[in-house]
């Protein structure tokens, strides 16, 4: 059973880059803002998505584990 | 309704207070066209942001795109040296939309993530340190030559590999490369000399990684080349690209900075309370307040309406990051320099997918410096009534800044 993420775009930081959406497609997509939303956290690995909250140029993507709270980033 | 705003963004006062111009541009016709120079100017923090997330309207292919002759008017014998600074200019990444501006993106994103940028922090206070040392024993300083030139230059030149010796023919060729938001009928002939001793300086430097690749950043962009992704001509343009981007617009954020500082002396007060704790919001203020680029252009490749207003296909599109960051419907006491402001959804890195890459870098460096100049120089003055501007409506450069303390 793979790993259940609770995973948050920061509204107040993020810009649009859309990178995140280039490295977990699944994941993320953004508003009619063009601001990212994680719209479905088990859309793609744990990998593809801690790859995804790296490479935010902004650092406003947060990833825990949904079931213990473990911050797993930043 | 606008009462005939003159047009001229060349003019000494506008150059001296942009925020005046451009301001009274944003609470009157934050979507303007400007007749004398044919282009759409919008100075609002919605439109701006709305613009820059757009990227399917507007493309950043500014010099492939635009037809015209360059504006303000060149000298005609010189039309020649345009082209080739549209071909020059062409081959920057920056200048190409998606999907080709993502693949070139994805090159050389992963170099700048905030977590890789965090390893060089020892790197920038340590050379913050030696730069203030020098100057304490001298005993005065000019914060644009002795601190904020050479800061960014050293750090951007270890990433890439620059030999020590060759840092100061960087520098002099990079302020050729300048010319380029300004305003001066015979421009092209040092903007030019700039963009061709650029590529004569790099191409041996860009050969030797390919042959050897390392872990700078030339490498990561002769990479490219492998992938297939870049050209040998685009490697060269983006080498130097990177170089002065890497420092240019970080002189200006550090300059501007020292200066908000200092000509308000209860943030000053502040900010020494406590350096450490304080330098990353008021990074961000500095950013905002008096930001290092003015204004970055597109060109519309659709007609589009914005307020409005009816833009056609071709159309230039500036959009100005000064109006912006000042604007009363974004911004709370939009004129106040206030270090403790948050959120600060500034726009002083643009927005969209063309959103700075370099901006984790410049934020490490602001950080440092103002830390620790007012860990170092609590009693710091400016010392001179006048501070004149470069004449460039993209960057917001003072010419020099010097300074005094006890």
């Amino acid at each position: 059973m793979a790993r259940k993420l609770r995973v948050r775009v920061d509204h107040d930081v993020c810009v649009g880059n859309a990178m995140c959406e280039t490295f977990a497609p699944r994941v993320f997509r953004l508003d009619e803002n063009r601001q990212s939303v994680a719209v479905d956290p088990a859309g793609d690995s744990v990998e593809k998505i801690l790859e995804a909250a790296e490479n935010c140029p902004v650092s406003a993507i947060f990833v825990e584990d949904a079931e213990t709270g473990e911050q797993l980033f930043p | 309704m606008v009462t005939a705003v003159r047009d001229d963004m060349f003019t000494p006062d506008v150059i001296a207070d942009p925020y005046g111009y451009y301001g009274r541009l944003r609470d009157e016709d934050p979507v303007h066209w400007n007749e004398t120079y044919a282009l759409w100017v919008i100075t609002g923090y919605d439109e701006l942001v709305w613009l820059t997330r757009h990227h399917e309207f507007f493309s950043s292919a500014v010099f492939k795109n635009d037809p015209r002759p360059p504006y303000p008017a060149i000298d005609e014998s010189d039309l020649g040296l345009y082209d080739y600074v549209r071909n020059y200019q062409g081959d920057q990444f920056i200048q190409h939309d998606r999907p080709e501006h993502l693949e070139m993106r994805r090159v050389v994103h992963g170099y700048f993530t905030p977590k890789s940028m965090e390893a060089w922090r020892p790197f920038v206070q340590k050379a913050v340190k030696e730069l203030l040392d020098a100057a304490e024993e001298k005993g005065r300083m000019d914060v644009m030559r002795d601190l904020a030139t050479p800061l960014p230059v050293l750090v951007i030149a270890q990433m890439m590999g620059v030999p020590e010796q060759d840092r100061p023919y960087v520098r002099q060729l990079a302020e050729k490369l300048l010319y380029i938001g300004r305003g001066e009928y015979d421009r092209m002939k040092p903007l030019t000399e700039g963009m061709k001793g650029m590529i004569e300086y790099v191409s041996p430097l860009v050969d030797e990684r390919i042959a050897n690749p390392g872990d700078d950043f030339i490498s990561v962009l002769a990479s490219g080349e492998k992938q297939g992704v870049f050209t040998r001509h685009e490697v060269l343009v983006n080498t130097s690209l990177l170089l002065l981007a890497g420092h240019e617009t970080t002189i200006n954020l550090l300059c501007n900075g020292t200066l908000a500082f200092l000509r308000h002396p209860d943030q000053w007060a502040l900010l020494k309370e406590d350096p450490a704790g304080r330098a990353k919001l008021a990074t961000e203020e500095c950013l905002r307040y008096d930001s290092p680029v003015k204004s970055i252009q597109r060109i519309a490749s659709q007609d589009v309406e914005m307020r409005g207003k009816a833009m056609r296909k071709d159309e230039r599109v500036r959009w100005f990051i000064s109006s912006a960051n000042r604007d009363p419907q974004k911004f709370a006491n939009p004129d106040r320099f206030d270090i403790t402001r948050w959120p600060n959804q500034h726009v002083a890195f643009g927005s969209g997918t063309h959103h700075c890459l370099g901006a984790t870098l410049a934020r490490v460096e602001g950080q440092e410096v103002f830390k620790a100049l007012a860990e170092r120089f609590p009693d710091l003055e400016v010392a001179t009534a006048d501070l004149e501007y470069q004449p460039s409506i993209t960057f917001r450069s003072l010419r020099s800044l010097p300074v005094t303390w006890q």
